[in-house]
């Protein structure tokens, strides 16, 4: 190598390093400084896509409506189901953003945690109430008396099916099961297995969004008593459900079908997209998925049948927007909140979004409840479980998941493998 | 005669080895090409379906447009460069330090170095945040690039490796004609290291240009982002854009290559000390 | 020139010793030199990992959830760890990987850097094509495995299908979820490969022309010249193989969304402690599992180290 060819790199390598500390110093500067002078709002959000437009829709009418304050939105991954590395960060750095999109899930994990402002205050002040929500939207925004979010979003889950393999088999596509023993009937129908490998299989229980909450309320299960703190894990009908579910699991091979859907809980590689599998549970985001994957496909969605074929329920997670602990602007901040969970910012939202509001009214104004399948989606929700706002939510929905896999797989019965998560979560809670 | 044509043999049965295991390592580059390439319907077909019909070379243009490609391309590349830069600077010569010269402390340091790596970043992720928060580097790019100039562990450990396997002949000639110590390293030694000083720094190039949490918890203004944070842009609740999402993987692995491709040659003749000599 | 290959493993075996006791004498001499050619990386150490570890061993004697700080608790996380089902499954997990995990990437790696050592026609291409899988995306990585191993069309079932055997349901399966990772974390190889391409590269060209003289086969050049130079660097990617087998996360996380599934035997070590860290707000309970596993691959390493003076032969000796 060249001695004095390399001095000269050193050297020109030593200047552009300078520069660049100079310019990010000064961008340090500038960057700092904003949310000092003018009303800044600063909102961290994860949403692309139509979401992304919305969220976009939203602050531009905001802030319209209130020219002293300015949002600045910024999009930040990984935000949100479980997955909050950058916000976490930040809170215990001590410079939050104002406004934080939120998933509701975990509302009740971070207010225990000190993290998030409650709203109580405001929102008797401004009048916003319980009854302006879907009582389990409000539930979830909630954590020992306080609110803590305001709801901006929800979601539903029931069952799909494939109207032509209805057909196909001979079952009437407009009828779809309402009781288990249907839900059994039909599926044996329309499984092809050639050899000892499925062609296609009718249906999975704990495929896409059919999560064990789901079954478990099904059943007339419960999970959680607010009042007393007692977690029901091993609830007599979550038994049976699981029960239910293994047996399920049994008749087709358990390692047979998860070979066929793949690790993957749901997603990437959608069986139901490509004709594989006749019937599953999804959200009605699934629904999106659809329209964009598999545009032609004719399929129906039903309320997830029940044992008795009535009593029809699901359960609604969804997001919301909170602020966090030690945020500069919470005035400005709340204004924001009031106006994106207010009937107004609601409609813009949803309507670009095509997430479903917490507001029953705004549901039914921007004509949910007349196309065919979202309506199913919107007349269930009256009837909607919100999952236990308690501190321990993840390791509750973990340990479940877990719960399904072992006893499904053969791995210690259902009774034994509820009565272990009860334990572990009712542990958790105790520490 | 004979070993001749045993070695002819020999070489091709090498190469028919090479042709038949590069089919297996072209797969999941293929792939992820072909899904760049295919309209968002064809991505679940079943069963799979490898050549994109009709190919949608559209992916490329969109992409670059749902999210700000160029810019997130030009601050990937200046955060790269950098950080590579510095692990190309201090590595070699601390490496150096702990092959070829004796000091007091000098295998506790080695072991420390070693030790360092043991802790997952998990747990110190949060710490390290904390201190960089404190002198006021968040929310810039120098989280990402200052610590390489004061090394890396994989790096530093990795020249040693090199250098511990050099003469220490050529060293002591040049001692005896009364060269400095940093002249040997600068003059002698590094040049002999060559390859492997390519080697760190492609390996540093490659894992600063896909870092993903680096960017995500130190960069806070959009204008910074990074290309693999821009990736995360195409997943969404609804379903992820796939063909998108791999135009902009591919686009993203073509400077690595092209890196790849230059530097392997240096690979290709071993070193020769006669010239030296 | 038979003088040269002994020459060589003069180096390498005996000369260690002497040239050892020779250097001691000098090193006062040159430790000033030694400390200021390391002064980077010791500033480097205490500035940006020093703070951050002796947090961590704080963190894992204390409750400490991120949000907020807690309180100090002696070692209940460790007592509380050695009766957590799924820490000592995730143990297993994580041993399982790793047993197979790093043998098989040394002798693959070094068996394909050999072959990428020749001098064939086109060979720059060859070597681009095995660098590639490292390049792409985890999450396209892990769709397209799902894909290849699925049991109904997978392409991996199809192949054993036309030879008559009937494949397992890969990922599907308790028993096959594993190997099915291992056969997938092989695929991007490339790493340790081009670091063994860069050791074959500073192998002396004229130990092969000595070796040459002698008539040594290729077998015998493989292994009295090739191997025992290339040990260095071999044990390089033992070293980091291992560390790396036990941090394994990205892959089987994203591939079963943080999820360990099936039945939690894809529920690695640090895939467990990240949960308990961000997810169930237990940054000291993670803290304590990241210094037991601390402990662990200490532990490993220091064998590897030890056993090191055996079977590593550094020319500079």
């Amino acid at each position: 190598m060249n001695n004095t060819k390399l001095n000269k790199l050193i050297l020109s390598i030593g200047l552009l390093m300078v520069s660049v500390l100079v310019a990010c110093s000064s961008d340090e500067e500038s960057g700092g400084s904003s949310s000092g002078d003018a009303n800044t709002v600063e909102v961290w959000h994860s949403m692309t896509d139509t979401s992304g437009e919305a969220i976009e829709q939203v602050i531009e009418e905001f802030e319209q409506q209130n020219p002293d304050i300015k949002i600045e939105a910024t999009y930040v991954a990984n935000q949100g189901e479980g997955q909050n590395e950058k916000l976490l960060t930040a809170i215990a750095g001590g410079n939050p953003p104002d406004v934080a999109y939120f998933d509701r899930f975990e509302v009740a994990a971070w207010a225990a945690q000190g993290s998030l402002e409650p709203l109580t205050e405001l929102a008797e002040q401004d009048g916003i109430t319980e009854d302006n929500y879907y009582g389990f939207a409000w539930e979830e925004a909630s954590f020992e008396d306080d609110l803590y979010a305001i709801p901006t979003t929800t979601d539903s889950r029931l069952l799909f099916y494939n109207k032509d393999h209805f057909e196909e088999v001979g079952l009437d596509p407009e009828n779809p099961p309402t009781t288990l023993d249907e839900l059994e009937a039909a599926a044996e129908k329309l499984t092809i297995k050639e050899g000892n490998r499925f062609e296609r299989i009718g249906f999975i229980p704990w495929y896409g969004q059919g999560w064990f909450y789901g079954w478990g309320w099904s059943f007339g299960g419960d999970f959680y008593d607010p009042e007393s703190g007692e977690v029901t894990a091993d609830h007599p009908q979550n038994v049976e459900a699981l029960e239910w579910m293994t047996e399920f699991g049994q008749e087709y091979g358990v390692e047979d079908i998860a070979g066929f859907t793949d690790s993957q809980g749901s997603g990437a590689m959608d069986p139901f997209v490509s004709g594989q599998l006749s019937m599953k549970i999804d959200g009605n985001f699934g629904v999106a998925s659809l329209e964009k994957f598999a545009p032609d496909l004719n399929y129906g969605v039903t309320p997830i049948p029940t044992p008795t074929g009535d009593n029809f329920t699901t359960w609604s997670g969804g997001w919301s927007v909170v602020i966090p602990k030690g945020a500069n602007n919470q005035d400005g901040a709340w204004e924001f909140l009031k106006f994106f969970g207010s009937e107004e910012g609601q409609r813009i939202f949803s309507e670009t979004s095509r997430d479903f509001s917490v507001i029953e009214s705004v549901n039914e104004s921007l004509g949910y409840t007349e196309d065919p399948v979202f309506a199913e989606f919107i007349n269930i929700l009256p009837e909607s479980n919100a999952r236990p706002v308690m501190t321990e939510g993840s390791l509750y929905w973990n340990a479940l998941a877990d719960a399904v896999e072992a006893s499904t797989r053969g791995n210690g019965t259902p009774q034994e493998n509820l009565e272990k998560v009860t334990q572990q979560v009712t542990e958790a809670l105790g520490e | 005669m004979q070993p001749k044509v045993k070695h002819n043999l020999l070489r091709t049965f090498a190469h028919l080895g090479l042709l038949i295991a590069s089919a297996f390592f072209l797969v999941p580059f293929l792939w992820m090409v072909s899904t760049s390439l295919k309209p968002v319907t064809q991505i679940f077909t079943y069963p799979p379906e490898f050549i994109p019909n009709p190919f949608q070379w559209s992916n490329y243009i969109e992409a670059t447009e749902y999210i700000p490609f160029f810019t997130y391309l030009s601050n990937t590349t200046i955060i790269t460069v950098f950080s590579t830069i510095g692990v190309v600077l201090s590595c070699p010569l601390v490496a150096y330090s702990f092959a070829k010269l004796e000091w007091k402390g000098r295998n506790t340091m080695f072991i420390i170095t070693i030790a360092v790596m043991m802790i997952p970043m998990q747990v110190t992720m949060i710490p390290l945040f904390l201190l960089f928060n404190k002198i006021g580097w968040v929310g810039t790019p120098l989280p990402l690039i200052v610590p390489a100039f004061f090394g890396v562990p994989f790096s530093i450990f990795l020249m040693r490796q090199f250098f511990m396997g050099l003469p220490n002949t050529l060293r002591d000639a040049a001692k005896i004609d009364g060269a400095s110590e940093f002249r040997i390293y600068w003059q002698i030694m590094l040049p002999l290291a060559k390859p492997a000083v390519l080697a760190v720094g492609l390996f540093q190039f490659m894992n600063v240009w896909t870092d993903f949490i680096g960017p995500l918890l130190y960069l806070t203004n959009e204008s910074q982002y990074t290309l693999s944070l821009g990736l995360q842009q195409f997943q969404s609740q609804k379903g992820t854009e796939w063909g998108l999402m791999m135009a902009v993987s591919t686009m993203m692995t073509v400077p690595i290559i092209v890196l790849f491709f230059f530097m392997q040659r240096t690979f290709i003749q071993g070193i020769t000390f006669s010239g030296i000599k | 020139m038979k003088n040269k290959m002994n020459q060589a493993n003069h180096f390498s075996a005996t000369a260690g010793i002497q040239s050892e006791m020779k250097r001691k004498s000098k090193i006062a001499g040159s430790s000033l030199n030694g400390w200021l050619f390391a002064l980077p990386w010791v500033i480097g150490l205490i500035l940006f990992y020093a703070f951050p570890l002796f947090s961590s061993i704080y963190f894992s004697f204390t409750t400490y959830s991120i949000l907020s700080p807690g309180e100090f608790i002696g070692l209940a996380n460790y007592k509380q760890l050695m009766n957590d089902g799924l820490f000592w499954q995730s143990i297993y997990n994580t041993i399982y990987f790793a047993v197979f995990f790093v043998p098989l990437s040394i002798i693959i790696g070094v068996a394909l850097a050999m072959m990428l050592n020749m001098k064939v026609k086109g060979m720059a291409v060859y070597r681009t094509i095995f660098f590639l899988p490292t390049l792409v995306p985890h999450v396209a990585l892990a769709v397209l495995w799902m894909w290849l191993l699925n049991p109904g069309f997978g392409l991996v079932n199809g192949v054993l299908d036309a030879i008559g055997i009937t494949g397992p349901n890969w990922l599907g399966s308790v028993t096959w979820s594993k190997p099915s990772l291992i056969l997938m974390s092989l695929w991007a190889i490339g790493q340790p490969v081009i670091i063994y391409l860069a050791g074959l590269g500073d192998i002396p060209q004229e130990l092969y022309e000595a070796a040459d003289v002698d008539g040594a086969s290729w077998l015998q050049k493989t292994f009295k010249v090739t191997l025992p130079l290339l040990t260095p660097v071999i044990f390089f990617n033992l070293v980091m193989g291992a560390i790396g087998a036990f941090q394994q996360f990205t892959l089987p996380y994203t591939m079963t969304q943080g999820q360990g599934t099936p039945d939690n035997s894809l529920t690695f070590y640090v895939m467990y402690l990240y949960d308990n860290a961000f997810k169930y707000f237990k940054m000291g309970y993670a803290s304590a599992m990241a210094w037991i596993l601390f402990i662990v691959i200490m532990l490993l390493t220091a064998v590897i180290f030890l056993s090191s003076r055996r079977w590593v032969h550094y020319q500079g000796r």
